[in-house]
């Protein structure tokens, strides 16, 4: 019953999401109580954009990627920094918790003592795209960082919003496993904002190119403009 | 669904368990711990053989630790018969419509408290109270006990022109028993105490006091003191004349060995009447409304 | 800020630690302190030759399973009724307060209220131990819960369930804090079982009241020999998969209630008339008079006990409060492997833990008979238990610190220059955290005979005065909430909010992601 409701009403948010989905950043100051982050912020991400965020740390990634966040949550997944799971539930779970809010409680607590098939099958289906899938029950505490990090994008995934807002989801991965990685954020997602520090990487994929520095945009422009070299200046260390 | 039924039978019948096995009509009693426990123990588990013997019913002797203790199980319905004090027996009586002295031991009727004193005061025994005790550190037994702290303290009081006690001694405490008492005047923890003078003579036998470092300095008045006490529904719960025959079968304990435990020469019939001065003066020291 | 108009004093560790000793000077000039016995170490000598011949056949196997018993099912009810507590716990302030009032007032004083409800049933001490434990549990689960690392409930999906939240994103991070606590209290729930047999609940606390009485040491030495071992060998019994049959064995293993008394009708008559203050139960409540004799009744109660017991319990606390800290600081070496050595901290793990499993109670109460009436007996078996349990936290603090190549080698350099200074600001946490703890324990040593708040309770029970009982009882939990706050208060100020709850806890970082996230437009 609940299963058969499951996928038009996957494909229902994905109609609606479409609709109205461009997400306008104006933002003169934004920050932690009296810290100031970032300042004077003014563009808007269309639908179907992939954006690289780029900049040092401490540029102020993270805060501008939680606040576009915060501004399309119903209709996003997060790739957090930290990777926000629980260690002490299993891959599988930690997976299947992308999907909470489709299933009613009952389901979800009886998926937490016993899975049925499909889950299990289209849990493992997506951890096969991040490489994963022969760890489907294994405790999440018990896996490398960098695996932990493909669950937590795995998650995202298994979540099937229209936008992926993910904070450095391949740090932790070497090129090949990051390049692969994204490629399949591609193929799953229209949007798009990813926090990168791999330029090279960020060039290939991303459509668009908004890098940070000292709190502010230092750029904003189509990625199939740019160079390698145009970026260069923001990791000198005199920048 | 089935599953959760059964589950819910299995713990439903697991909450009654203890009250099913507890559902045999017994007859229990409990007295104010006021000596040694093992004593008592052995008193009233022969008192509990015996009443279990000649009344032909279930009968079990609840030990507690403390007066108030005796008192309340007393009130809340939970032993039908209490040995008590003086002082606890008219405070379970006032509380409880019904229930009648029914008896008492032969000495209790004109019963008596020892002033005890530590050997280091010096303090040698004497007809009247000696007025040389002010100043000095004093223990009763338990606070509602009769002989251990009521009575001594109305004597107290007569003698020291109705001074409270701890304004006439420099230290004034509650030790619990009788034999807690001995063993602290004894020690040294305080330099007088009251007993009763049963007890007294109890732990004497029993090779618990040392002469050299504690002895008998003064003894009250007379007043009325221990008797057994039964509910008034005890006859709606164990049947028709049951009060009368528990009566008739305490007062016909003639074995030595009870008696003797008890420090008693024979039980004799008891009235709540006879025991009007002692609730005087419980009243006086606000220990009943 | 400042206070009546004048610049608060800025707190720092020295000025909090200066101001705790010389209250406790203060308290000094106040306390009755004296040795009354002649020979206390006549008494003394009797209590250790009879503990080094121990009789072992006067252990009673039914008392300690009872003991066991009482423990699992007191410690289950109020860690199961704590749990729910904690889940509204910071959204409700009716459970915040409901939680300090349960926990303010020690079991041995629900014990002897409950007495005149439930009567000498099992009920009365599973109840005398759920009661506050369930206060204290509500409180500790709420703060293990806000202190979770909780970020996988962030990123979970906008739309899921309060209660599909719960069970994936909550409880099983939450889990397995809440079984460790839960089984370190059971610890604290034998210790309170031991306590209450003084008081009448057949566990072994019950036959070690009678042998202590009687001087029979060599008995009551084996039964407290059987009760560390029950506490030692703990984490063998008591684990996770034990749990259901500890429960349905303890509840089996309950002595049969006595028949006869209903508890309707007592809970009736103890609302209804017993507590129900003496100049309101037969006037007429609605002329004034009633009224002024009940507020005089008050007025009484207050100055002649509530005051004098007040005093005295604080006296009493604040001395043993830095007698005990002090007390840790010299014993936390001792379990520290860099002063110890690895041969001499196993041997001061025993001594400290056999320390600790000693109930304050029962070792004032044996003191009480070695030294004579006075604060003494109180104030050491305070500092002595108390500082058992904070050398014990510091003794594993201090091994977990890690000390420079060129650190001094000397064990006293080392000790007041790197150890004390760097776990100082810990110290003080544990101290002021004991704090409401000792005073707790203060309040009940009235009932043997200090006198402290305790001290007028147990009287008022004798002479069957419940209302004045209750009146005591409420001034009882409201002194110990308004020091519970003091000192959060104090930790706060010096911000040392952040320690394990149980012995063997690692510390709780403070978490980093819990500032809120905002911009302004």
């Amino acid at each position: 019953m609940a299963k058969a409701n499951a996928a038009p009403m996957t494909a229902k948010v994905h109609e609606t999401a479409r609709a109205h989905m461009a997400i306008a950043v104006h933002e003169p100051k934004v920050g932690y109580g009296e810290k100031l982050i970032l300042e004077n912020l003014a563009f808007t991400i269309e639908s179907g954009e992939r954006v690289a965020i780029l900049g040092r740390s401490g540029a102020g990634k993270s805060t501008l990627l939680n606040l576009i966040y915060a501004k399309c949550a119903p209709q996003a997944a997060l790739v957090p920094q930290a990777h926000a799971l629980v260690r002490t539930l299993s891959v599988f779970h930690n997976v299947y918790m992308g999907q909470l809010d489709r299933h009613s409680t009952w389901r979800n607590l009886r998926t937490l003592i016993v899975p049925n098939a499909v889950q299990k099958a289209e849990v493992e289906a997506i951890l096969s795209l991040v490489g994963l899938s022969e760890f489907l029950f294994t405790p999440t505490g018990a896996l490398s960082g960098g695996q932990q990090q493909r669950v937590s994008v795995a998650r995202a995934l298994y979540s099937q919003r229209p936008i992926l807002v993910a904070d450095e989801p391949i740090s932790a991965l070497d090129q090949s496993q990051g390049d692969r990685l994204l490629t399949a954020l591609r193929q799953s997602c229209d949007t798009l904002v990813i926090a990168l520090h791999d330029v090279r990487l960020a060039l290939a994929h991303a459509t668009r190119i908004i890098a940070l520095d000292k709190g502010m945009v230092w750029l904003d422009a189509p990625a199939n403009t740019l160079q390698w070299h145009d970026l260069a200046p923001l990791y000198e260390t005199s920048a | 669904m089935g599953k959760v039924i059964g589950a819910l039978a299995i713990m439903a019948s697991l909450l009654q368990a203890p009250a099913f096995a507890a559902q045999a009509p017994v007859f229990v009693f409990t007295a104010i711990p006021d000596q040694d426990e093992t004593r008592l123990n052995e008193r009233f588990s022969k008192v509990a053989d015996y009443l279990h013997e000649k009344l032909g019913i279930a009968v079990k002797y609840v030990p507690v630790k403390s007066y108030p203790a005796a008192v309340t199980a007393f009130v809340n319905g939970q032993v039908q018969l209490a040995w008590f004090g003086g002082v606890t027996g008219v405070q379970a009586r006032a509380r409880v419509p019904g229930s009648m002295a029914i008896a008492q031991g032969a000495e209790d009727d004109h019963f008596k408290s020892y002033l005890i004193a530590n050997a280091s005061t010096g303090l040698k025994p004497a007809a009247d109270i000696p007025t040389s005790i002010a100043g000095k550190t004093l223990a009763f037994g338990a606070r509602t006990s009769t002989s251990g702290s009521v009575m001594p303290e109305y004597y107290l009081r007569k003698a020291f022109g109705d001074r409270a006690p701890d304004k006439v001694f420099s230290r004034v405490g509650f030790t619990g028993d009788h034999s807690q008492t001995i063993q602290a005047v004894q020690s040294g923890a305080y330099q007088l105490g009251f007993v009763d003078y049963s007890v007294w003579d109890l732990d004497r036998k029993a090779g618990k006091v040392d002469d050299k470092k504690v002895s008998v300095i003064w003894e009250t008045p007379p007043f009325p003191d221990y008797q057994w006490t039964v509910r008034g529904d005890a006859d709606a719960t164990f049947g028709a004349g049951f009060t009368t025959k528990l009566t008739q079968t305490l007062l016909a304990i003639t074995d030595k060995d009870i008696l003797g435990r008890f420090g008693r020469s024979k039980f004799i019939p008891a009235t709540n009447a006879q025991y009007a001065p002692v609730e005087a003066v419980a009243k006086a020291a606000g220990l009943l409304e | 800020m400042k206070i009546w108009g004048l610049p608060a004093p800025r707190l720092s560790y020295l000025r909090v630690s200066l101001g705790l000793v010389a209250l406790a000077f203060a308290g000094l000039m106040l306390a009755d302190m004296q040795i009354s016995v002649q020979h206390p170490g006549d008494e003394l000598r009797r209590l250790l030759s009879g503990f080094l011949r121990p009789d072992f056949l006067a252990i009673s196997v039914s008392a300690l399973i009872r003991t066991v018993a009482f423990a699992v099912l007191g410690v289950g009810l109020g860690g199961s009724v704590g749990f729910l507590f904690s889940i509204v716990f910071a959204r409700s302030r009716i459970v915040r307060i409901t939680c300090a009032f349960l926990r303010s007032i020690h079991e041995l004083f629900w014990a002897l209220l409950l007495m005149q409800i439930t009567g000498l049933s099992p009920l009365t001490g599973v109840l005398a131990i759920a009661l506050p434990y369930a206060g204290v549990f509500g409180k500790v689960f709420a703060e293990l819960n806000e202190e979770a690392d909780l970020s996988a409930l962030r990123v979970l999906p906008s739309g899921t369930s309060t209660l599909s939240a719960y069970f994936y994103a909550r409880l099983p991070v939450l889990a397995k804090p809440f079984a460790d606590y839960t089984l370190y209290r059971l610890e604290c729930g034998l210790r309170s079982t031991l306590v209450l047999g003084f008081i009448g609940l057949p566990t072994i606390g019950f036959d070690l009241d009678s042998y202590f009485k009687q001087g029979d040491y060599a008995q009551a030495g084996a039964l407290l020999m059987s009760f560390y071992a029950l506490i030692a060998t703990r984490r063998l019994w008591a684990r996770p998969l034990t749990v259901p049959f500890l429960l349905v064995g303890s509840f089996f293993s309950l002595p049969a209630g006595l028949n006869g008394g209903s508890a309707m009708a007592n809970l009736a008559r103890f609302f209804g008339h017993d507590i129900v203050p003496a100049p309101l139960r037969h006037g007429n409540l609605s002329s004034l008079s009633p009224w002024m004799d009940t507020a005089g009744w008050l007025w009484r109660i207050g100055k002649g006990q509530i005051l004098p017991g007040l005093i005295h319990t604080l006296v009493l606390s604040q001395i043993a409060l830095v007698a005990m800290a002090l007390m840790s600081l010299v014993l936390f070496p001792w379990v520290c492997l860099r002063f110890a050595g690895p041969l001499g901290r196993p041997l001061g793990r025993a001594l400290l833990v056999v320390a600790r499993s000693t109930p304050e109670y029962m070792l004032a109460y044996v003191l009480l008979m070695v030294f004579g009436p006075s604060m003494l007996p109180a104030i050491l078996a305070l500092t002595l238990h108390n500082g058992a349990v904070v050398g014990y936290l510091m003794g594993r603090q201090a091994d977990a610190l890690v000390f420079r190549q060129d650190a001094p080698s000397r064990r006293l350099d080392l000790y007041f220059y790197e150890v004390l200074p760097r776990l100082y600001g810990q110290f003080l946490a544990y101290i002021l955290y004991r704090w409401e703890i000792i005073l707790r324990e203060s309040a009940i040593f009235g009932i043997l005979g200090v006198t402290t708040l305790g001290y007028y309770v147990d009287a008022a029970i004798s002479d069957l005065k419940l209302d004045v009982a209750f009146v005591l009882l409420l001034a009882t939990a409201a002194l110990s909430m308004t020091v519970d706050f003091g000192s959060r208060w104090l930790r706060a100020q010096l911000r040392i909010q952040d320690f394990p709850r149980r012995l063997s806890q690692e510390r709780i970082a403070p978490h980093l992601e819990k500032a809120q996230f905002s911009w302004k437009a």
